[in-house]
């Protein structure tokens, strides 16, 4: 089941802190890991889940090798106008007579990188607040998190929305505004992370040896906390690519002529009788996002302990 | 021009439309468009269903933010006060050519072109059967200016007067020939004097602040049309029912439902609607697929038109006389035409065709890369990137940035390095009366059918002059002296005449290139005749449009 956006920002500090559950069994450990092997070999069989890994895994491909599999420039004007699936052109023309399929495939070159690059940098910054808000705690711990409550008051696209119009249609932009509304989340789960470690032996014992806060941070937390971020992130992958083509779709992403799938699928809504201009763009953001949430699943299952697969 | 679509392709399979609108559903659940309206079958919105002709529904999307004639300036607006108000003048059809008159019986004019007389009828009625007179008229004119509305502006110079019962003397403080098309606008619609007052209305100079009326006439009509208020729901509907004390010939469908909905729904209602049902916002590439019954009456009124500033502070490229030869010659007029669909076509001038004055469109530039690249050499500009701003909006059904688009794609051809930036529409007019815009594209409708109020938007002096800071030079002043005689012209021979003479000096020495042509569109079912596009403004003449 996927954990949606809003149960996620629903969480009590009790239930983040639940997240990673410390145990005084030494044997527990290597008990741990034998389970999880199983249940990660167990998981990674569901036929669901290798489908969403070839999908993913072409779409990569067709990423990379874009220039080797487009039949046409992607930009390339025609007068060959709303030319119909078939022939010349696999997924037909738009209103300039661009080649559909060519754009598509070239608008794997523009969404992916540029999701991976929002999870990122969000998991980054949002991961950074969420470490320095579960450890030093107090004045600073409380500002930040409030902070993050403060971005979860505005419904995600709206504000991205403001901030993408405000600073002005641009890929760089886009990316900005999608940085600046997707961090919180990161920040909130990995605060939940290292409120549940802060109290471990380990820390306790590194801090009696005099290892100061920092490399403590850097040493024995992050490492020990990422784990529940890595998964979210695979979930908000799809999120992240959604959230673009949204933006794009309203006119705030990549500047025209860019191939890009939102803006692509917003042409293809002037004339709804030419379906092909906006399906396929379509299919191809629906393909790439159901891949990156059932992984995300599969990876939730795999290490969630609140998880049937995780237990 | 009013044309029957004979070949038209049928609708695609509904499911394929339904997987697309599913795909842009899935982006993010923002779906274009602001329509409050289903698209739901044609013809039972209003009771029209089964081509009865008792009423008649009409689908538009909605823009305009009153019925007071005088405060009115939006498509919605003027469509309905047109049909709730008559004025001195009026048009038959889309023949815009020539002002017929409506309350007036006709009018004078003087031999130095400063003075038109208009006589009034002596049968014409208000809705309440009460006697339209001189006094409503001077009344209804002199609030309009006071009022201060946004259409006031095309008045100034002109005063008003009303020697006697059934005269109105309209003076100019120069010689013009627009005054009988200025008294055709909806602005100038003849409000019941003693009604109006009654709920807040009044002419004094002070109108601006102390006329109250707008919520009255935005929930009654006080005119003499042929049609009265029924209800006005801003958001839905606006529902007109015929004026039973109508002087004139009484309309032909009892009831008119005004239905909120944005062009695709309509172009679904129009495909499929077994009644007496109208569509005023399916053009351009919409047209495309509608069923063969339908039909179409289209007039090529609107213009579009890149500008370039001439500040060399602000862009050395567009100032540069010689880059934008290089952009003429770059440009593929024919494709760019195709763009509009069947209402697009290529422009030989300024004008577009359903204005007097018009040049052939063989007139028009043609596509010559060898010279544009030439001219761009001898620009010394080179290709640094030049901010191409447009309005990212879809206008009478072509998307603004598929124009856009395909221009940047045809000057890169070239070597010319255009850098498109679609802006909101709130934002882009922002840009543009800032006076810093490098290059835009605009879409530019006549606000009233006289070729002169282009010639006085454009030319050297006028608003858009001044957002390209066009002041001086050889060329402006060859255009100034054009516009000079354009405007002071009062013979219709000697007005195209000079406009030809306009246009000429404008395509070779002015920082604006119109690169296409479009229509508007009137859609009709087979069960209603008469539904005519006019250029005039107000769309189509609701009374005029008939069960067949």
């Amino acid at each position: 089941m996927t954990r949606t956006h809003s149960s996620l920002t629903e969480l009590t500090e009790e239930q983040e802190a639940a997240t990673v559950t410390p145990s005084d069994d030494p044997a527990a450990p290597r008990r741990r890991w034998w389970q999880a092997r199983t249940e990660a070999s167990r998981i990674w069989r569901q036929p669901v889940v290798v489908v969403a890994l070839l999908v993913a895994g072409a779409w990569l491909v067709v990423a990379i090798a874009a220039p080797l599999l487009a039949p046409f420039d992607p930009l390339q004007q025609s007068s060959d106008v709303y030319a119909s699936p078939g022939g010349d052109h696999l997924f037909g023309t738009d209103a300039l007579g661009r080649d559909v399929l060519s754009r598509v495939i070239y608008g794997a070159r523009l969404s992916i990188p540029l999701a991976l690059t929002i999870v990122l940098c969000a998991l980054a910054f949002g991961g950074l607040l969420g470490l320095v808000a579960g450890y030093v705690r107090g004045i600073i711990g409380e500002s930040i998190m409030r902070l993050t409550d403060l971005f979860f008051a505005f419904p995600q696209i709206i504000l991205a929305m403001a901030v993408a119009a405000a600073f002005g249609p641009s890929t760089l932009n886009a990316v900005v505004a999608l940085v600046i509304v997707s961090w919180p989340i990161y920040a909130r789960v990995i605060r939940g992370a290292v409120l549940s470690i802060r109290s471990e032996d380990y820390l306790n014992a590194s801090r009696m040896l005099g290892v100061g806060p920092v490399a403590a941070l850097r040493r024995d937390v992050m490492p020990n906390s990422f784990g529940p971020a890595v998964v979210l992130a695979t979930l908000e992958l799809g999120n992240s690519m959604l959230l673009l083509a949204a933006l794009s779709f309203l006119g705030l992403g990549p500047r025209p002529p860019a191939a890009e799938w939102g803006a692509m699928i917003a042409l293809g809504t002037n004339d709804i009788s030419r379906w092909w201009v906006s399906v396929f763009p379509g299919l191809a953001i629906l393909t790439v996002v159901m891949a990156c949430n059932i992984i995300g699943d599969a990876l939730r299952d795999r290490f969630d302990p609140q998880s049937v697969g995780g237990r | 021009m009013s044309i029957a679509i004979s070949s038209a392709r049928g609708l695609r399979p509904t499911r394929y439309a339904a997987v697309a609108v599913g795909a842009a559903v899935l982006v993010s659940g923002c779906t274009a468009g602001s329509s409050s309206s289903s698209g739901g079958s044609g013809g039972n919105g209003g009771g029209g269903g089964g081509g009865g002709g008792e009423t008649l529904l009409v689908n538009t999307s909605f823009v305009y933010s009153t019925l007071d004639p005088a405060r009115a300036y939006e498509q919605t607006g003027y469509l309905t006060i047109h049909s709730l108000c008559d004025t001195l003048m009026t048009f038959d059809g889309g023949n815009v050519g020539e002002p017929l008159p409506e309350l007036a019986e006709g009018f004078e004019v003087s031999e130095d072109g400063t003075t038109y007389t208009f006589t009034l009828r002596d049968d014409a009625v208000f809705s309440d059967g009460s006697p339209v007179t001189s006094e409503d008229v001077l009344f209804s004119l002199n609030r309009m200016m006071n009022v201060k509305g946004s259409g006031s502006a095309f008045f100034e110079g002109l005063e008003f007067s009303a020697p006697d019962e059934s005269t109105v003397v309209v003076t100019a403080d120069r010689p013009t020939a627009e005054v009988p098309t200025l008294m055709a606008m909806p602005v100038t619609s003849i409000l019941n004097q003693e009604v109006a007052t009654a709920n807040g209305a009044t002419d004094a100079e002070d109108a601006e602040t102390a006329d109250t009326a707008q919520t009255f006439l935005d929930s009654t009509s006080a005119c003499a049309g042929p049609y009265v208020l029924e209800r006005n729901d801003p958001g839905n509907e606006i529902v007109l029912t015929a004026n039973e004390e109508y002087w004139g010939e009484a309309p032909g469908y009892s009831r008119v439902v005004i239905r909120n909905a944005d062009a695709q729904n309509q172009k679904l209602a129009i495909s499929r609607s077994q009644g007496d049902e109208i569509a005023l916002d399916v053009t351009g590439n919409l047209l495309d697929g509608l069923p063969e019954s339908v039909n179409v009456s289209q007039v090529e009124d609107t213009l579009y038109m890149l500008y370039m500033s001439t500040d060399p502070a602000i862009s050395p490229a567009t100032s540069n006389p010689d880059w934008r030869a290089a952009l003429r010659s770059s440009l593929d007029y024919e494709g760019l035409a195709g763009l509009y669909g069947q209402g697009g076509d290529r422009l030989g001038g300024f004008l577009a065709n359903a204005y007097p004055g018009s040049l052939p469109v063989e007139e028009g530039p043609e596509r010559d890369l060898d010279a544009a690249r030439a001219s761009l050499e001898a620009s010394g500009v080179g290709d640094e990137p030049v901010r191409f701003i447009y309005p990212s909006i879809t206008y009478r059904g072509v998307d603004l940035g598929t124009v856009a688009t395909k221009i940047q794609g045809d000057a890169a051809e070239a070597g010319i390095n255009l850098e498109l930036t679609p802006l909101a529409l709130p934002a882009f007019l922002e840009e543009q009366r800032g006076g810093s815009v490098v290059m835009g594209l605009t879409p530019h409708a006549l606000i009233y059918p006289r070729p002169e109020s282009l010639v006085r938007q454009l030319s050297p002096g006028g608003v858009n002059a001044e957002r390209v800071r066009w002041s001086d030079g050889p060329a402006a002043e060859e255009v100034t002296a054009a516009a000079e005689r354009v405007l002071t012209a009062v013979d219709g021979t000697e007005l195209e005449s000079a406009l030809v003479d306009w246009q000429q000096a404008m395509r070779d020495g002015s920082p604006y290139l119109p690169v296409a042509q479009n229509s508007g569109s009137v859609v009709s079912t087979e069960d209603v005749a008469d539904a005519e596009y006019t250029p005039a403004g107000w769309i189509l003449d609701l009374a005029a449009v008939e069960p067949a």
